[in-house]
């Protein structure tokens, strides 16, 4: 059985290049472009890993994490960011309790090979 | 008998000659009361002629005016005035007097004067005694002497007075009485005693001021006073530039503003201060603070200029790294908001790109174009990356480590980086009891990583590349890495750790700059040395481990 994936990401241009990229996988992606959005999404159905965006408009990809947290403390959630070499921001989501971290400046294809290693460790179904 | 010899050397005689001071001199009794003290006898010599004609017509005066106007106005003076008879008996005293002794005047008139005197509270009879002699001496000898003498007032404060005795002498000659005028000098040798001090004191402070160069230069523009502190900071001997030409110190071609401009300034609005380059005896040039007042005499004429000069050569130092750290900040806040905001239309694009790749249908042709494609954002993606270290946030993870071992281990992986150029010599001189250093291993590994390549890029022909480990005395840990390449000329080694300052043709220009970054969060510092043709050396500094 195939994992379910929300891809939260403001740029449409990014998200479509995830859920195709993880269709190709055979992951079943949907998509949110912001935190309210995603959090109603992730009430309503069963996800098994939520790719959230640090950066988001409005509520930010921690207050995401956060929020996330108080229902479903077990959901595996991977950030994605395009600050490579931001201790802060890598320690604050670890805290808030996200199991992996990816950094955008990687190609596309070694993005997916370290989403699909976090996940291999993360995720038990 | 002698009791006690005063506490202070207050015990001048003034006498009318040489002779007459030494005859004082032979005299068993004063020989007794000073005591083999002659030091404290002073002696000057004077033509008594001159006075003693004088005392003529003081004396007339004294007997036409013994009473009336005259009279008050002795009485109001603000000298001691006192006649005495041949017998030292005291006939005229005027109302100063009373502030000497507890009697008043009426008392002390008819009365042995140096009972008047000294009957009570004046105690110290080593005075007396002396001034008993002075006043014979004048009685014998027919001629005045002067006398200076501690006394105790009425409100037993201490006086210095300073007495004349002049003999008064009828027409044939004989002694009719003798005149004592006294000054109450004490506020006065204080004065005197205390500006002796205030010289003493500011000599004291000329000489010991070495951090600032204080110089005086006349109306001519020569040096007439060279101080302590000039010659430690222009290596002159204050022999050697006296009545030099000041300009002398100043560069020949002189920047602005010049010397003379800057007198003209002084001269004009008394004061002028400026930053300008001055010039050390060996030709060295350095930053100085130079600040020019006018020399006044006590007329308020300008005799000159003072020159104050302070050497701020590490202040420029300092200044320039500070400014060139917070243009780093400036740089690296900036470089972190645009890598991030290329980040993501990079990743659609390679994304996409990929996805086109992963086609099997693809047309040959297309797929050659999209590999170029891809190539290149690859490209952008590692300049972004490096930009995205540049400025980066992430705080070190400090161990305590050795920088030997750093070293050691990033050796071999130099030639990993294919950069092991077939005559290039390693030379390590690393010290054995290194001092530990606090430091995040990968970090460090990169600063080495990239001065060594850095080293390796410069000798391109060949050559050595140093690298050398000691412990300073000022608990610091050095590493210089050295090469003997092709060196870096002067004007590019002020940009050298800028970002995006590159002479290399592939260069981000950013790799040093990361270097600079790393190494200052480290609490250290990093300095290039480079001679063109000769070579490079980079010098890192560590503090210790505190115990």
């Amino acid at each position: 059985m195939s994992y379910k994936v929300l891809v939260v990401d403001d740029e449409d241009a990014v998200r479509d290049v995830f859920v195709e990229l993880l269709k190709k996988e055979k992951y079943v992606p949907k998509q949110a472009s912001n935190g309210e959005d995603a959090l109603v999404l992730i009430e309503k159905e069963a996800f098994d890993i939520i790719l959230l965006d640090i950066k988001l408009p409005g509520m930010s990809g921690l207050d995401v994490l956060k929020k996330i947290r108080e229902t479903k403390p077990d959901l595996a959630v991977i950030m994605i960011t395009g600050f490579a070499y931001d201790d802060e921001l890598i320690a604050k989501s670890k805290e808030y309790g996200c199991c992996g971290y990816i950094v955008k400046n990687m190609s596309p294809s070694k993005i997916i090979t370290s989403f699909k290693s976090i996940v291999k460790k993360e995720v038990k179904k | 008998m002698v009791e006690q010899w005063p506490s202070k050397p207050y015990m001048w005689v003034r006498f009318p000659s040489l002779a007459c001071a030494k005859e004082v001199r032979r005299d068993p009794a004063a020989k007794m009361l000073l005591r083999g003290r002659w030091d404290k006898l002073y002696t000057w010599v004077r033509d008594p002629s001159p006075a003693r004609s004088k005392t003529k017509k003081i004396m007339d005066i004294f007997k036409k005016f013994t009473t009336g106007f005259v009279s008050t106005v002795i009485d109001k003076a603000d000298v001691f005035i006192v006649y005495l008879d041949k017998s030292k008996n005291v006939s005229i005293c005027n109302t100063k007097v009373e502030s000497l002794t507890s009697r008043n005047k009426e008392e002390i008139i008819g009365n042995a004067w140096f009972d008047a005197l000294y009957h009570d509270h004046n105690s110290i009879s080593t005075g007396r005694q002396m001034f008993q002699a002075i006043i014979d001496d004048s009685a014998k000898y027919k001629r005045p002497n002067n006398f200076e003498s501690l006394f105790t007032d009425k409100e037993n404060k201490e006086r210095l007075i300073s007495w004349s005795i002049t003999p008064i002498l009828s027409e044939s000659e004989d002694l009719e009485g003798m005149l004592l005028i006294g000054n109450d000098i004490t506020e006065l040798v204080e004065r005197q005693n205390s500006f002796r001090k205030i010289d003493e004191t500011l000599k004291d402070i000329f000489s010991n001021i070495r951090e600032y160069a204080i110089y005086v230069v006349n109306l001519d523009g020569k040096i007439t006073y060279f101080g302590m502190g000039s010659e430690v900071m222009f290596g002159w001997q204050k022999k050697e530039i006296i009545f030099k030409q000041a300009r002398l110190l100043h560069p020949k071609d002189e920047s602005e503003p010049t010397l003379s401009y800057i007198l003209e300034q002084v001269a004009q609005f008394g004061e002028y201060e400026t930053e300008v380059e001055m010039l050390k005896k060996d030709g060295r040039a350095f930053p100085v603070i130079l600040t020019i007042t006018r020399f006044l005499d006590s007329q308020g004429r300008l005799t000159g200029y003072i020159f104050i000069a302070k050497d701020i050569t590490e202040r420029k130092k300092l200044e320039y790294q500070v400014i060139q750290s917070e243009k780093l900040a400036a740089i690296g806040q900036l470089v972190a908001g645009i890598t991030h905001d290329i980040n993501n239309p990079l990743f659609v694009i390679s994304g996409r790109l990929e996805i086109m790749l992963q086609e099997k249908k693809l047309d040959k042709e297309l797929k050659k174009n999209l590999m170029i494609l891809n190539e290149q954002a690859e490209r952008i993606k590692k300049l972004v990356d490096q930009l995205l270290k540049f400025s980066r946030k992430s705080t070190p993870k400090f161990i305590t480590l050795n920088v030997n071992e750093v070293i050691e281990n990033i050796l071999p992986l130099l030639a990993y980086h294919k950069l092991s150029v077939a005559n290039i010599n390693i030379l390590k001189n690393l010290q054995k009891d290194i001092s530990l250093v606090k430091g995040d291993l990968n970090q460090l590994q990169e600063v080495f990583i990239n001065l060594c390549i850095n080293a390796y890029q410069a000798m391109s022909e060949g050559g050595s590349l140093a690298i050398k480990t000691c412990n300073l005395p000022n608990r610091y840990v050095e590493v210089r890495i050295s090469d003997t390449g092709k060196g870096i000329p002067e004007e590019n080694l002020k940009n050298i750790f800028m970002p995006f300052f590159s002479t290399k043709k592939e260069g981000t220009g950013l790799g040093l700059s990361i270097c600079y970054n790393i190494i200052k969060s480290h609490s250290g510092t990093i300095e290039i040395d480079s001679e063109v043709n000769k070579g490079t050396t980079f010098i890192i500094r560590f503090p210790f481990v505190q115990d």
